[in-house]
């Protein structure tokens, strides 16, 4: 460690590169850009959900003055190569894949299927032209949700599958099964529903695709969470080399997972683009967003529980239908990570689990932070409903539970070992956070004068990474590369594959390499979103503060030394005796000899030196996660629910959270807040909802609800002192813990309210006119 | 049809002639390449459009620009024209309010015509006037702190 | 989601937009404060031919008072009508309801008549207009029309203006001496529409209530006088018993929609809640006003 700088900004909240345009309105958007020439789409959208297309007219679109082209589904088939989605091609489907085209040619299968695109002198423009275009349709029944999809009579969405079950999984098991479940106490079970909702970011998706016939180069310009992944996309559905494709992407107005690849849409405008020899650009409108960009989570759970008299959760034997919507693709892959993450960081001694994943009228199901938390959910929810049914305490039941931290580390039945979980540290600080006794004497003091309110919590692991795994690479995507330089200016710029979206990179990727490197904060620049510069990543799965936090790490050292080496032929000492500090290279113990790192550079650049000495003052990094390491925490929840309207306030909301060692303790707090956000607002207000003839009845932001600065409460977050498990990098991810955790801390919270009315709940959304129901049906008995 | 209008926008004199049915969030970022003001959704509900017209606040997705003909506007641009961040914007730099800042300028321009008119307003007085503003990305309770040290700071100087 | 295309004119006066009125009819809308109209235009619901936007008509915006009325024109903003002394002092239950009302950017432009005009029944103002029996005042080529607040409200989103007429003016009642108002509502979110909202008005004189208005927002497609709990109050002296009477009066033979924010059956508890609470709320403060 002799000569690395003192950590100046790794673990302090430094302020973002970012703001200074975030905050006077230069950031830039996809719909900020604006080429010569450029024209906008606008897509017709079916109104059925459920529909042979038996023809389409454009000619009254094309004829509309400022309307340049207009394309059916077939014309676009016609321009480009039939494939699956990316992701799953990527990824590894869960099953055989639908065959489907960028627009619909014969069918629709949601409310909402593109059937033609109209492409414009403005969007205005090509909204009036989609009113011309005259679309017949055959109405066919609807296959309006799961149970539809699972009778084999159901008319099937896609006739290469031949019905609506699109990744039927074998069942799994995990220990004895039979034995654990035969010698349990009880059996209990439960079936356990979690509603559809969806991402909802502020900016949604879009892009700018501009063809150049003569270099033949398609040139995108994205909202995406990977320039590469993009590029893939485009290349594939359009036939043109990746080395041909050109994505770039600058500020991201979230995404949650929803972009990532290329949506059908982009696709068919990237096609268009190259078809008419001018620049299009579509951004879809709120509208599109809500009912046509993808859906989320939602999946019903058969659960039968196997317990101990004193509460020991033995075992669980879970089978899960989840809606895929109508063009699957991320939907079929959850299972398995719902699958392997089930037993938590509990002592589970044995899990069956099977799944199957249909098809139906509605929205794709897409990746929504943390696209398997429903396994949290179900665990959470089922330790509550134990818990009740036995007399213990929430915590208690928790405890009792918790796998031990043991070396050589407990593993979970499902295979990950729980290396450096602290669970039972989180419930216990959790505890001296949340003064429970005392609360429940106001609990009880509240209820004599009529008021409901009550106290719930949930705790949580996620592989973010993961720990070091025997066969590879941490992480879903594998290594991870960074390319670093040293420029001209003295500035070091991290050419990165990850594409921030409000993660913040820019600045906490800047923080370690300034340290490891040795320059000021304000001497590094971060570099995103071009694929002509940046190395394959993708900014997901909670991976990029180990993965890339820890490249950066590992390459800024890599480079350090570099640069050292070549330093010890200018300034005639052996790289051994330099350092880098405050970005100047000096002697030690002799301050006058300092160079600036930027003269160093220009001195490399100068050529004078002979093929003996390394002058290209640049590395290319890769790291594979070090160790790892699990994120984790637990959350607590109060509320109180006005059982006359059936109104809940979170009062307080209390984290106690382990994601490792922090960048920047401002980013971490704000990505646990935002997910906490959403999970509250997932239980009291959002529903992506549909009636049973597929029409969506959530289509603008005043039907799909998303909390505003009234509903959230200042959340309270402490972290945990982590396990280090690496020498160097145990950064964890932090992005979808809030999201994960917080929607069962939320529901225990109200059912711990409505106990005195004999309450259960077996669901996740929770509007008012539902808390009325729950207290009515448990009045009467139910 | 189109229309001819003048108005004045971050104190200088525009004219345009934007169709009646343009909106004024588009006219400020099509016509008049002010793309600092976001559109969100279009139907008034996420704030993200929000400029300030004749003193008050405003979405620009729900104005027609003919409407805003002989009006004072002020958009993002407005505040910092010569680079220097105002307090507010300050504050919630080192507040980190924000993450992936598309909703920004609209709770910028929401927040600054609040403080204007109500410079001591607590936190919960201060949360109803920014709940018309939508933020997916922080939860709100940093855009909270940066409005409340703007208010602290502006007293104390 | 962009508006489609349109004619559009801006009348300087009453009689330039009437006279476009007669001549245009159904095939124009007028655009008042537009935070109701644009949506609609933005999501293509309507295709009105021709845009009539009085926002730049002489004499419609104002508040003054007059007789035992206060009058408002028809294009006065939301937020005046909030920060106006003589609403706050005259017509307090209009004054309740207006912080309500979406949020301050709505209300920068929302006017008072266009929210009439529109008669959203979720909305806050067709409830206090339907409470108070406030007064329309139109105005064609043909004359003015003086329109009562139980014959304006015809249907969901339907009044009965003609389409040649142009709202000018509302008149609301300006409260009596030992008058206490609540407006209640139950919304998803602060500044949503009500799921179900109450207008109550209650009016004390030695003790007993001499007048009681009830009216409620979102439980029918217009807004909802209670009129067998108002016969039940008047002439009682306040009582948790009879407020809980008059809650069951006033929900009984109601039939509320149901939608994705409350089923028919929620919309009738929650109402019932509110006649309760807002009751209460009213009795409290009638004492204020002397």
């Amino acid at each position: 460690m002799a000569g690395i700088a003192a950590e100046r900004y790794t673990g302090a909240s430094i302020k973002r590169s970012e703001d200074p345009r975030i905050l006077t309105g230069s950031g830039r958007y996809v719909d900020d850009i604006k080429l010569p020439g450029m024209l906008h789409a606008a897509f017709v959208r079916s109104p059925l959900a459920h529909a042979r297309v038996l023809s389409v007219d454009v000619s009254a679109a094309r004829d509309l003055p400022g309307v340049v082209a207009a394309f059916t589904g077939a014309e676009l088939e016609a321009m480009t190569v039939p494939g699956p989605d990316v992701l799953m091609a990527l990824l590894g489907g869960g099953g055989p894949t639908p065959e489907f085209t960028l627009l619909a040619t014969d069918k629709v299968r949601f409310a909402g299927d593109p059937v033609a695109v109209v492409i414009a002198e403005s969007r205005y423009l090509a909204e009036d032209g989609c009113e011309l275009v005259d679309v017949e349709y055959d109405d066919l029944p609807p296959v309006a949700n799961a149970s539809f999809a699972l009778d084999p009579s159901s008319p099937p969405l896609f006739a290469n599958l031949g019905d609506n079950i699109v990744g039927p999984r074998s069942r799994s098991e995990f220990g004895d099964v039979a034995a654990t479940f035969a010698h349990a106490d009880r059996v209990i079970d439960f079936r356990i529903g979690v509603h559809r909702h969806q991402n909802v970011p502020m900016e949604g998706r879009g892009c700018v695709a501009s063809y150049d016939a003569g270099l033949g180069v398609m040139t995108v310009y994205a909202a995406t969470q990977s320039v590469h992944v993009s590029r893939i996309a485009v290349a594939m559905r359009l036939g043109i080399e990746q080395d041909k494709v050109h994505v770039l992407a600058g500020d991201v107005g979230g995404s949650f997972g929803l972009k990532i690849g290329a949506s059908r849409e982009e696709l068919a405008v990237a096609a268009a683009s190259r078809a008419i020899g001018r620049p299009v650009k579509w951004v879809e409108d709120r509208g599109e967003n809500l009912t046509a960009s993808g859906q989320a989570r939602e999946e019903s759970f058969d659960v039968l529980a196997a317990v101990s008299s004193a509460g020991d959760l033995l075992g669980l034997d879970v089978k899960v239908v989840i809606d895929t919507g109508s063009y699957p693709g991320m939907g079929t892959m959850v299972p398995a990570i719902m699958e392997a993450m089930l037993p938590g960081p509990y002592k589970l001694a044995a899990l069956g689990f099977e799944s199957t994943a249909v098809t139906t009228n509605k929205a794709s199901y897409v990746a929504y932070r943390g696209p398997w938390a429903s396994e949290t959910f179900v665990r959470e929810r089922v330790l509550d409903l134990i818990a009740k049914d036995l007399g213990l305490d929430p915590l208690e039941i928790r405890l009792r539970n918790v796998a031990p931290r043991t070396d050589p580390p407990a593993a979970m039945i499902t295979g990950r070992p729980l290396v450096g979980v602290t669970t039972r540290e989180s419930l216990e600080r959790l505890a001296q956070l949340v003064d429970f006794p005392a609360f429940r004497r106001r609990q009880a003091e509240a209820r004599a004068r009529g008021r409901y309110l009550g106290i719930g919590l949930a705790t949580f692991i996620e592989a973010a990474p993961g720990p070091r795994s025997p066969e590879g690479p941490s992480g879903p995507m594998g290594m991870e590369s960074m390319r670093l330089r040293l420029e001209e200016d003295g500035v070091v710029v991290l050419f990165t594959g990850q594409m921030p979206h409000g993660q913040s990179h820019q600045t906490t990727l800047a923080q370690i390499a300034a340290d490891e490197f040795g320059v000021p904060f304000e001497q590094v620049r971060v570099v995103v979103g071009d694929t002509d510069v940046v190395p394959f990543g993708l900014t997901g799965g909670s991976r990029s503060a180990t993965m890339t936090g820890g490249v950066a790490l590992h390459g800024a050292r890599q480079l350090r030394a570099k640069v050292l080496d070549f330093a010890s032929h200018l300034m005639e000492a052996s790289a051994q005796d330099l350092q880098i500090t405050d970005g100047h290279v000096w002697v030690r113990g002799d301050p006058a000899s300092a160079i600036a790192v930027g003269e160093v550079a220009r001195r490399a650049a100068s050529g004078q030196f002979g093929a003996d000495v390394d002058a290209n003052l640049e590395v290319e990094a890769a790291f594979d996660g070090g160790e790892g390491g699990w994120s984790g925490g637990s959350h607590c929840a109060i509320v109180e629910v006005d059982v006359e309207t059936g109104m809940v306030t979170v009062q307080r909301y209390v984290v106690a959270e382990d994601c490792g060692a922090l960048i920047n303790p401002a980013v971490v707090d704000g990505q646990i807040r935002g997910g906490v956000a959403q999970g509250i607002g997932a239980v009291l207000l959002e529903r992506s909802a549909y009636d049973e003839d597929g029409n969506c009845q959530s289509a603008t932001l005043m039907d799909y609800l998303v909390p505003t600065a009234c509903d959230i409460p200042r959340i309270e977050i402490e972290h945990l002192q982590t396990v280090p498990l690496d020498a160097d990098v145990n950064f964890r991810g932090v992005g979808e813990g809030g999201m994960i955790v917080a929607p069962p801390t939320v529901v225990n919270a109200i059912e711990d309210a409505l106990s005195p009315f004999g309450v259960r709940i077996y669901e996740q959304h929770l509007p008012p006119a539902r808390i009325l129901e729950l207290i009515a049906a448990a009045d009467s008995g139910q | 049809m189109k229309v001819d209008i003048t108005l004045r926008i971050n104190g200088a004199t525009c004219t345009g002639s934007p169709e009646a049915r343009k909106t004024l969030a588009d006219f400020l970022r099509d016509d008049l390449n002010l793309t600092g003001t976001h559109v969100g959704c279009e139907h008034g509900v996420c704030g993200a459009c929000t400029v300030i017209v004749d003193g008050r606040t405003v979405r620009s997705c729900l104005m027609l620009a003919v409407q805003a003909a002989g009006c004072e506007v002020t958009t993002i641009e407005g505040l910092a024209p010569d680079g220097e961040l105002g307090t507010l914007q300050q504050a919630m730099w080192d507040s980190h309010s924000f993450q992936c800042g598309f909703c920004t300028p609209g709770f910028v321009m929401q927040a600054t015509a609040f403080l204007r008119a109500h410079p001591d307003a607590d936190e919960q007085q201060i949360r109803e006037a920014l709940s018309g503003n939508i933020c997916r990305c922080t939860g709100y309770q940093s855009i909270i702190d940066g409005v409340l040290l703007a208010a602290e700071r502006a007293r104390q100087s | 989601m962009k508006l489609p295309p349109f004619d559009y004119e801006a009348p300087e006066t009453v009689s330039e937009a009437v006279e476009l009125l007669a001549e245009h009819q159904d095939e124009a809308s007028v655009l008042a404060g537009g935070q109701s109209l644009i949506p609609l235009l933005a999501l293509r619901l309507a295709h009105p031919a021709l845009l009539i936007d009085i926002n730049r008509t002489a004499g419609l915006s104002g508040v003054s008072a007059t007789d035992g009325w206060v009058a408002i024109g028809a294009m006065t903003r939301e937020y005046v009508a909030e920060e106006s002394g003589t609403v706050a002092g005259a017509v307090p239950l209009l004054a309740a309801a207006l912080p309500l009302i979406g949020h301050e950017a709505i209300r920068s432009r929302g006017t008072i008549g266009g929210s009439l005009a529109h008669a959203d029944p979720a909305a806050e103002l067709p409830a206090v207009a339907r409470a108070l029996d406030a007064e329309f005042v139109v105005r064609s080529q043909s004359g003015e029309r003086v329109i009562a607040a139980a014959d304006w409200f015809e249907g969901y989103l339907t009044t009965s203006r003609r389409p040649d007429e142009l709202l000018v003016e509302v008149r609301f009642p300006a409260a009596g001496r030992g008058t206490g108002i609540s407006f209640q509502e139950v919304a998803r979110r602060h500044g949503d529409f009500a799921v179900v909202g109450l207008a109550a008005s209650l009016t004390l004189s030695g003790g007993a209530i001499s007048d009681a208005r009830l009216a409620f927002a979102g439980i029918s497609d217009v807004p909802v006088r209670a009129a067998e709990a108002e016969d039940l109050l008047v002439g009682e002296r306040p009582s948790a018993e009879l407020f809980d009477e008059a809650a069951r009066r006033a929900t009984e033979d109601i039939d509320p929609p149901a939608d994705l924010h409350g089923s028919s059956d929620y919309r009738k508890k929650v109402a019932a809640t509110l006649v309760r609470r807002g009751l209460r709320a009213a009795a409290d403060n009638a004492g204020e006003r002397q």
